[in-house]
C-alpha cells in the first residue's frame, strides 16, 4: 500500500457507511419494489408502472393531498406562532428566556405519541380535563374538537412548534441591535423594521426552521392517528396500510417514492438559496 | 454658523440605571445649526445622553424640546433626528446605494428621486458614484463612515447626533475625517451633536464643549474658554497633561488649587526670577514635534513643562534645571 489516503476521506468513511447501508440502500430497494409487479414479494419480477399508474388513479391523491394540505397549514402557523415567540425569548426576555427555552424543549424529550395522548384526555369530551373541569367547576358543558380536522392540525402545531422556533431564534439572534435602531433612527415603522433588517437577516434561520416543520408534518402520522380518529386519512397512514393490513409491499413502495419526490420538488428549490454556512458561521 | 435660539432644550433630564444616575438633571440649551461636542471619559453617560435626544433611550424625568416643542415621548422613527453610530450600524445585507437610500424608501419617495438624492450625498461625502451597487461589506473603514454620514444625511435631518463614530478610526484617516466633518457641518449648515471621550478631536471641530462626569455637564462653552479657563480640576486634567498644586502652598489665599500647563511652566536661567521657582532634577524628556516636553522631579513633586525646541535648550534627563512659572498664568480653580 504505497497509496496514501487522505485523512478527510478516512475520517468520512463510518458516516459514509451509515448513510450508504441506513439511508441509501433502503431507498433504492424501495425504489425498485415500487416497479414491481402489484402484490408480489420479489425483486425478480417484470419491472412496471401499474403501481403508480394505480396510486395516481386509485384514490391515493386525497391523502396526499390531506399530508400537503395540513402539512402547510402546519408550517404556516408555527411560523405565525414562532415569529413573536423568538422575538421575545431573543430582544425581551434576558434571564428569563434561559428557562423559557428549557420549558418549551423539554417535552421533545418525551415520547410524542405519550404527548398525543395526553392531549387526547385533555381535549376528551365531557369527562376530558378541560371540558370536565369546566362542567366541574362552573357547569359548563361544551362539545369537543377531538378526532377532527382540527384537533389533528392543533395536534402536528403542537409537536412540531420547537422544530420552527429554536432554528429562527438562532436566525434572529443574527440581527443586530444596532441595526435595527439604525432602522428605527431613519423613520423606519415596526413593520417597514420587520421587512427591511429582521426578516432578510434572520431568513437562514426561518428557512431552516420551515423545512424542518414542514418535512416533518408531511411525514406524520400519529397526529392523525390518535387525535384525528378517522377523519383524516393522511398519506403515511395510507403507506402504512399498504404495507401492513393490505401485503402489498409494491403499492406501498410507490407511494412512499411519490411523497419523496414531492417532498423534494419542495425542498431543493429552497435548499440550493439557503446559506447555511451564514448560520453556522456566527 | 446661524444662531437664531436654541433648536433643542433638555431640561432638567435624568436617567437612572438601578441606582446609578447616567444621566443626571441636566439642563442644555444647544442652538440652531450649532456643532456641539460632548466629552467625557466612559463611563460619564454621554451616550446614554445621546441616545435619549435620539429617542433610543426612555427618561426618568425631564423634558426635551424641539424648538420649543416637546418631544420627549416621540419615538425615534417620528424624530427629524438621525444618528451616526459608534458601530456605523450600516445594513450589511444591502449595498451602499440602498443603505443611503433607507430612509427616503421609508418615507415613500419614489425610486428615481432616492437615487439621484443619494448620488448627490456621495458627491457630498466624497465617495465615487461607481460605490453606488457594491456591498457595504466591499467597503473600507473610511469608506463605511461615509456611507453612514450619507445614509444619516439622506433623512434630511433638522439635527445630526454622532455618537463617537471616528473612535475604531486610525489616527491619520481620523484627523482627515475630523476635518471633512467640520467643513460638512460648514456646507449643510444642520446642527451636529458630537460625541467623544477624545478633546482633542472635539476642539478641533467644535462651536461649543460641554464637559460631562458622572451624569452631569461640568462646563460648557468654546474650545478654548475651556482650554483656557478650566473650572475644576476634572476639566484641567481631563485637556491634558497639566500641573495641579494646591494654591495654599504658594502663598494664594484660600482654598483651591492651581492649574498650570506645561508651556506656562519655563525653565529660568540664572538670575532669571519667577513669582514661584522650583530647584527640580529632569526625569525625561519626549519630543513632540517643534516642542520638546519634560517630566522633573522636585522633592516629592512631579512637574511636567513644555518648551519650544528652537527656543531654549533644557538640560538633559538627571540634569538640575531651576523651573518657575507667574501666578498670573496659572489658573485658579475650587475644586
Amino acid at each position: 500500500m504505497r497509496q496514501r489516503v487522505s485523512p478527510g476521506l478516512l475520517a468520512m468513511l463510518p458516516v459514509m457507511a451509515l448513510i450508504l447501508v441506513g439511508f441509501a440502500l433502503p431507498i433504492l430497494l424501495v425504489l425498485l419494489y415500487s416497479l414491481m409487479p402489484p402484490r408480489t414479494f420479489s425483486l425478480a419480477g417484470e419491472p412496471t408502472l401499474a403501481n403508480y399508474w394505480a396510486a395516481v388513479t386509485e384514490g391515493y391523491l386525497l391523502p396526499l393531498g390531506w399530508s400537503l394540505l395540513l402539512a402547510g397549514l402546519t408550517t404556516l402557523l408555527c411560523l405565525v406562532l414562532a415569529w413573536p415567540t423568538a422575538k421575545a425569548l431573543v430582544r425581551f426576555a434576558g434571564r428569563f428566556a434561559t428557562l423559557a427555552t428549557i420549558l418549551i424543549a423539554l417535552p421533545i424529550f418525551i415520547s410524542e405519541s405519550v404527548r398525543l395522548f395526553g392531549t387526547a384526555l385533555f381535549m376528551m369530551p365531557g369527562g376530558g380535563i378541560f371540558a370536565g373541569s369546566l362542567n366541574a367547576l362552573f357547569g359548563l358543558k361544551i362539545g369537543s374538537i377531538l378526532y377532527t380536522r382540527t384537533a389533528t392540525l392543533l395536534g402536528m402545531v403542537y409537536i412540531h412548534f420547537p422544530f420552527m422556533l429554536f432554528p429562527m431564534v438562532l436566525g434572529l439572534s443574527l440581527v443586530p441591535q444596532d441595526q435595527i435602531e439604525a432602522a428605527c433612527d431613519l423613520g423606519a415603522r415596526p413593520f417597514q423594521v420587520f421587512r427591511e433588517i429582521e426578516l432578510p437577516l434572520a431568513l437562514p434561520g426561518i428557512t431552516v426552521g420551515t423545512l424542518l416543520t414542514f418535512v416533518l408534518s408531511l411525514g406524520a402520522n400519529a397526529e392523525a392517528a390518535i387525535l384525528g380518529g378517522q377523519a383524516v386519512i393522511v398519506i403515511t397512514k395510507a403507506i402504512e396500510q399498504r404495507f401492513g393490513y393490505a401485503q402489498d409491499w409494491p403499492s406501498g413502495a410507490a407511494l412512499t417514492v411519490l411523497v419523496i419526490l414531492v417532498t423534494a420538488a419542495v425542498i431543493f428549490p429552497v435548499l440550493r438559496r439557503l446559506d447555511l454556512d451564514r448560520l453556522i458561521r456566527r | 454658523m446661524t444662531t437664531s435660539g436654541p433648536i433643542l432644550s433638555l431640561v432638567g433630564l435624568t436617567r437612572r440605571f438601578g441606582e446609578i444616575a447616567a444621566v443626571d438633571d441636566i439642563d442644555l440649551e444647544i442652538l440652531d445649526g450649532e456643532f456641539f461636542t460632548i466629552v467625557g471619559p466612559s463611563g460619564s453617560g454621554k451616550s446614554t445622553l445621546i441616545r435619549i435626544l435620539a429617542g433610543l433611550e426612555r427618561v426618568d424625568s425631564g423634558a426635551v424640546l424641539l424648538r420649543g416643542r416637546a418631544i420627549t415621548d416621540v419615538p425615534a422613527n417620528k424624530r427629524p433626528t438621525a444618528m451616526v453610530f459608534q458601530s456605523l450600524a450600516l445594513f450589511n445585507h444591502k449595498t451602499v446605494g440602498e443603505n443611503i437610500e433607507f430612509a427616503p424608501k421609508m418615507r415613500g419617495v419614489d425610486p428615481a428621486a432616492r437615487r439621484a438624492r443619494a448620488l448627490e450625498l456621495m458627491d457630498l461625502v466624497r465617495l465615487p458614484e461607481a460605490y453606488y451597487a457594491r456591498p457595504v461589506t466591499r467597503c473600507s473603514g473610511g469608506e463605511r463612515q461615509r456611507v453612514a454620514l450619507a445614509r444619516a444625511l439622506a433623512s434630511d435631518p433638522e439635527i445630526l447626533f454622532f455618537d463617537e463614530p471616528l473612535s475604531a478610526i486610525d489616527y491619520r484617516l481620523r484627523k482627515m475625517l475630523e476635518v471633512e466633518l467640520k467643513d460638512l457641518h460648514r456646507e449643510t449648515g444642520k446642527t451636529f451633536i458630537y460625541i467623544t471621550h477624545s478633546l482633542e478631536e472635539a476642539m478641533v471641530m467644535s462651536d461649543r464643549i460641554g464637559i460631562m462626569r458622572a451624569g452631569r455637564l461640568v462646563q460648557i462653552g468654546p474650545p478654548l474658554e475651556i482650554y483656557q479657563q478650566p473650572r475644576s480640576r476634572f476639566v484641567a486634567e481631563f485637556m491634558g497633561e497639566v500641573n495641579v498644586l494646591r494654591a495654599s502652598e504658594f502663598g494664594v489665599a484660600g482654598e483651591g488649587w492651581l492649574v498650570v500647563r506645561p508651556e506656562q511652566l519655563r525653565p529660568l536661567a540664572p538670575g532669571e526670577a519667577a513669582d514661584v521657582v522650583f530647584e527640580a532634577r529632569i526625569v525625561n524628556d519626549y519630543l513632540l514635534g517643534s516642542r520638546k516636553q519634560f517630566h522633573a522631579r522636585a522633592d516629592e513633586r512631579m512637574l511636567i513643562g513644555e518648551i519650544a525646541v528652537a527656543a531654549a535648550s533644557v538640560p538633559g534627563p538627571g540634569e538640575p534645571v531651576r523651573l518657575g512659572f507667574d501666578l498670573g498664568d496659572a489658573v485658579r480653580v475650587a475644586e
